[in-house]
């Protein structure tokens, strides 16, 4: 299973994002500055958006499933049973997993913002996909979601996850990292050799690798036990 | 400073809050009643009971700029310079001063090469740096930033945070996740089920908070 960028090149205007390169099974963290063309690459992992130049194969990859930055655009049901109801789920398993229990008969676009994100997530997570993609999952939700959301992700064993985000603290476990740097994405290799020359790593990461103390993974637990480290 | 009194709606169930001038953080968990309370301080809600008034008046009556995390539910104008300009057009002041004024808060956003773009054709954290710009265009007196960093990076964030400071509006409440940034602020609020559980300095504040998610990791880690 594998998914693979062969020279693709998108461009608009004086704007242009080259990609080549192949995402394996594993968890892969992509990132970029504002406007670097995260999103659009999502668009392009996804076979939303075809490049300007170049192919993208996906090889042996059956479902796909695309989780984008603002929820209110993939709400289809009146309340939240009939939301998950929509993607096929088991409502009440996936109300429970939202921590939302008691709020079933509300509209979606009631909740707060962080509810109706983990409300996605929850429908998004539901089910496997070989191919997952997931543009910046984790705004919103609270510290406490984030880490609970990290260690559902943490726990995919199987199938091809690409996470774009912003995230400066809270991480799931990664094997890959990716950035886009100079309209150009580099695959910095697999975690944690790939840290070191990690262009747009959290200043957390980058104060233990200038200690000498270079975390197993970008997992809150693999901070603290590197920072804690003699 | 803004004073909240016997304040009661939806959730949010607040006897007596000062914020002070400055940049004042507010943290607590998803559905804790944080974007309520900052609608109700910009205006945009009144409360089913009680006060907010700022500097005696009430927020209505005030200058007051606004960016949440969807800036497209405010996008008003197909390009970013009418985008930016709106505020100024709102108030009818003449064309060459707003003409004038949009490309130096240009300038001093760091956003001139966004000038001509389509508002549509920008990313997510494109369109927080233009709503930030037209929040701040008219001089408010209240900038209310309800997780508006949730798309950005760090560095960009911190240049906003810089920015902000710069721009020296007097009020600044800001809503976010990012419990670092909070770190940055003046002052920080807790709010959960709709109550502020503490209210000072961020060191105050965290250190109460020691021991959960939400106390920041760069602590945890001693960093």
């Amino acid at each position: 299973m594998r998914v693979t960028l062969n020279a693709t090149c998108i461009t608009r205007e004086k704007w242009s994002l080259s990609a080549h390169g192949r995402f394996t099974e594993g968890i892969h963290l992509v990132s970029g500055d504002i406007g670097s063309g995260k999103t659009t690459l999502a668009l392009i992992l996804a076979g939303l958006l075809q490049p300007s130049a170049g192919t993208v194969d996906r090889e042996h990859v059956s479902s796909l499933m695309v989780s984008f930055q603002f929820p209110e655009y993939h709400v289809t049901g009146s309340t939240v049973m009939d939301e998950c109801t929509s993607w096929g789920i088991d409502p009440s398993a996936t109300v429970k997993a939202a921590n939302l229990s008691g709020k079933e008969d509300l509209s979606p676009l009631r909740l707060s913002r962080g509810e109706l994100k983990r409300l996605h997530l929850a429908c998004v997570m539901a089910r496997d996909y070989d191919l997952l993609v997931l543009d910046e999952p984790f705004s919103s939700l609270d510290c406490r979601e984030k880490e609970r959301y990290c260690a559902d992700i943490s726990r995919r064993t199987k199938g091809i996850t690409v996470i774009f985000t912003h995230e400066q603290m809270i991480f799931p476990r990664v094997d890959f990292i990716w950035e886009i740097s100079g309209g150009v994405l580099h695959c910095r290799g697999r975690v944690p050799e790939a840290l070191a020359g990690w262009e747009h790593a959290p200043q957390l990461v980058k104060q233990l690798l200038a200690r000498g103390k270079i975390p197993h993974n970008i997992t809150p637990a693999d901070l603290l036990e590197a920072a804690c480290r003699t | 400073m803004i004073s909240i009194r016997y304040l009661r709606h939806q959730v949010l169930d607040i006897g007596s809050l000062d914020i002070l001038p400055g940049i004042t953080s507010i943290i607590g968990p998803n559905g804790s009643g944080k974007t309520t309370l900052l609608k109700i301080c910009a205006g945009i809600t009144e409360p089913d009971a009680g006060t907010v008034l700022v500097d005696d008046l009430p927020p209505r009556k005030t200058e007051i700029g606004w960016v949440n995390e969807f800036p497209d539910r405010n996008i008003l104008f197909d390009t970013v310079v009418d985008e930016i300009a709106s505020p100024l057009r709102f108030q009818r002041i003449p064309c060459r001063e707003i003409s004038d004024r949009v490309d130096s808060h240009l300038e001093f956003m760091g956003i001139m090469p966004l000038r001509d773009r389509g508002m549509r054709e920008l990313s997510g954290g494109e369109k927080i740096l233009v709503a930030l710009a037209a929040s701040l265009i008219h001089h408010p007196q209240v900038l209310v930033l309800d997780e508006y960093d949730s798309h950005l990076d760090e560095t960009r964030a911190m240049e906003i945070d810089h920015l902000v400071r710069k721009s020296g509006v007097p009020y600044v409440i800001r809503c976010t996740q990012q419990m670092e940034s909070a770190t940055r602020g003046d002052r920080l609020i807790w709010l959960e089920n709709g109550r502020a559980g503490y209210n000072g300095s961020p060191r105050e504040v965290f250190a109460a908070l020691s021991g959960t998610p939400f106390y920041p990791l760069s602590l945890r880690c001693g960093i």
